[in-house]
């Protein structure tokens, strides 16, 4: 007889092997247009497991390249130990760009560093944060700057290199689309978009296509420094005028796939059997007993001493009796 | 079919109705040894895994599921830890193996809920999941809704595992909760939380 544990147990392994089987990796051929090497790019990743993420550092960097970008910044919460894990992981053994980062966690405010490498103290003003970043040679990005961060920002907005456009955030509501526009707007900084990766949804949501004059880090830093950056953001396209005439004549760069990731038939089958295969496996993975006995309702024994005293040695199969509790 | 859920599902039969299951679960043996305290955590392990893989690539693949289950392992050793300490001066009536494998039973409510987070994310486009999940009652009642049955389900757990009485039984709980929650959420955001905690405290 074929038990739900066993079709539970085939359907994970039947989306395991399709999973794996469809998650190759597909070359893109560089975009260069206007004379620049066009880069998409995600500037705000977290890492497991400081960060509130999902996913180490290499695990980021791997599915950086399935997502079809060739740059990232890994942003760990107040620390930059993240972004080498996986600067020397992408050296080592291949991948996008890697930018150490960090995201400068303070209480009312969040500063995107990208391009430093030491720690900024999370105490500093946004102000005293930016100039600290560019210390050290790194560009600066406002993090998700909703109305509620802007009293932090006021002394700031001339120094900020970036600002935030659209992410998750955005996605949210259109009212918060609408305050990231606002600061967009009044910093005059590089339009940014980023996926603030923590886990749900796909890497790489929002990205930033940065019209880069190498694919070299410090090429991103000088294109993000001259606000050479584009955004596409639900139709939207937000960034420098030109460059978005550029993109449009082209046609080539657009927003990232709006149909659900992992796309072809194989993912889409993966996922299914995923899906119903783990809710088998957790409500049918172990019998009730040993020898499949059903417990018959109204049954009641007693209390053994000496069965518990038994209890926990290995293959040891016992009878343990219980009273039931008293209402 | 109550008989068939009752021999094939015991998992189901606690998230029903717990108050029943668990003491008749817990009068009935269960092979495996060792293995027995270990068999369920690792399973929630690797639920976890393939959840992290969905959520991520819309598909489970070795690649994301196999290191995911490895990282995510501290969740079940959070809870191994969290009852063992509440159930070291208890008069347990098994052997604590089998208590952390009952107890890992009643994990019901916790995967329907990952599972349904994670078909949200494995089959709606990326900007309509946000803005969904963005709405109150969709991020958190179902979450609260888990908390809360989760709660009864192992209130009445530690009642009839655990012989503990209404009392007992509802402070094993809590402290349970307070350990377990805390270590998890500490190695997880401790970072984050710590600059919004000494802001506040002014240190």
């Amino acid at each position: 007889m074929i038990t739900p544990r066993a079709i539970s147990a085939c359907l994970l392994l039947a989306a395991l092997a399709l999973g794996t089987l469809s998650d190759a990796l597909h070359e893109r051929a560089p975009v260069i247009l206007g004379g620049y090497r066009v880069l998409a790019a995600d500037f705000h990743v977290h890492s497991f497991p400081l960060s509130g993420s999902n996913l180490a550092p290499w695990d980021i960097v791997m599915e950086a390249r399935r997502q079809g970008l060739d740059a990232i910044a890994l942003t760990g919460h107040d620390n930059v130990w993240e972004g080498r894990a996986g600067r020397w992981f992408s050296s080592r053994f291949g991948g996008p760009l890697v930018l150490v980062g960090e995201e400068i966690h303070a209480p009312g405010h969040h500063v995107i560093a990208v391009g430093i490498h030491r720690t900024i103290s999370w105490r500093l003003s946004a102000a005293a944060a930016i100039d600290e970043v560019h210390a050290q040679g790194g560009i600066a990005i406002a993090a998700h700057p909703l109305a509620g961060s802007w009293p932090a920002f006021a002394a700031a907005m001339g120094k900020l290199d970036g600002t935030e456009v659209v992410q998750p955030t955005a996605l949210e509501s259109e009212e918060n689309t609408a305050q990231l526009r606002q600061f967009y707007e009044r910093a005059r900084a590089a339009a940014i978009g980023s996926s603030d990766y923590h886990g749900a949804g796909p890497l790489g949501v929002c990205r930033t296509y940065v019209f880069s004059r190498s694919a070299t880090e410090q090429g991103i830093l000088e294109a993000l420094r001259a606000g050479r950056t584009v955004v596409f953001d639900r139709g939207r396209i937000v960034g420098d005028p030109a460059l978005i005439r550029l993109a449009q004549q082209d046609g080539r760069l657009a927003e990232p796939p709006t149909p659900p990731p992992g796309q072809g038939l194989l993912a889409a089958l993966s996922r299914t059997c995923g899906l119903l295969g783990l809710a088998g496996i957790v409500f049918f993975g172990f019998r009730a007993s040993a020898n499949g006995a059903v417990p018959q309702t109204g049954q009641h024994s007693r209390h053994s001493h000496s069965a518990r005293s038994r209890g926990g040695r290995g293959g040891h199969a016992e009878k343990t009796v219980i009273e039931p509790p008293s209402p | 079919m109550n008989e068939l859920l009752k021999a094939h599902s015991p998992e189901a039969w606690v998230l029903l109705r717990p108050r029943a299951a668990w003491p008749r679960l817990a009068g009935f043996a269960a092979e495996g040894g060792r293995w027995l305290a270990w068999r369920r955590p690792l399973l929630f392990a690797f639920v976890l895994g393939c959840i992290v893989s969905l959520m991520t690539s819309g598909r489970v693949t070795l690649r994301l599921a196999g290191p995911a289950t490895i990282y995510w392992t501290f969740v079940p050793l959070c809870e191994v830890a969290s009852l063992a300490a509440v159930g070291a001066r208890s008069r347990r009536k098994v052997p604590i193996s089998r208590a952390i494998d009952l107890f890992f039973m009643g994990h019901g409510v916790w995967f329907l809920w990952l599972i349904g987070f994670a078909a949200v994310w494995a089959f709606c486009p990326a900007p309509h999941a946000f803005a969904w999940l963005s709405k109150p009652w969709v991020r958190y009642g179902p979450v609260f809704a888990a908390i809360a049955w989760s709660g009864y389900i192992d209130f009445w757990f530690f009642r009839s595992v655990f012989a503990r009485t209404r009392a007992g039984a509802a402070c094993a709980l809590l402290a349970q909760r307070l350990i377990c929650w805390s270590g998890a959420l500490a190695l997880f955001l401790a970072p984050s939380a710590w600059t919004v905690l000494a802001s506040r405290l002014g240190l």
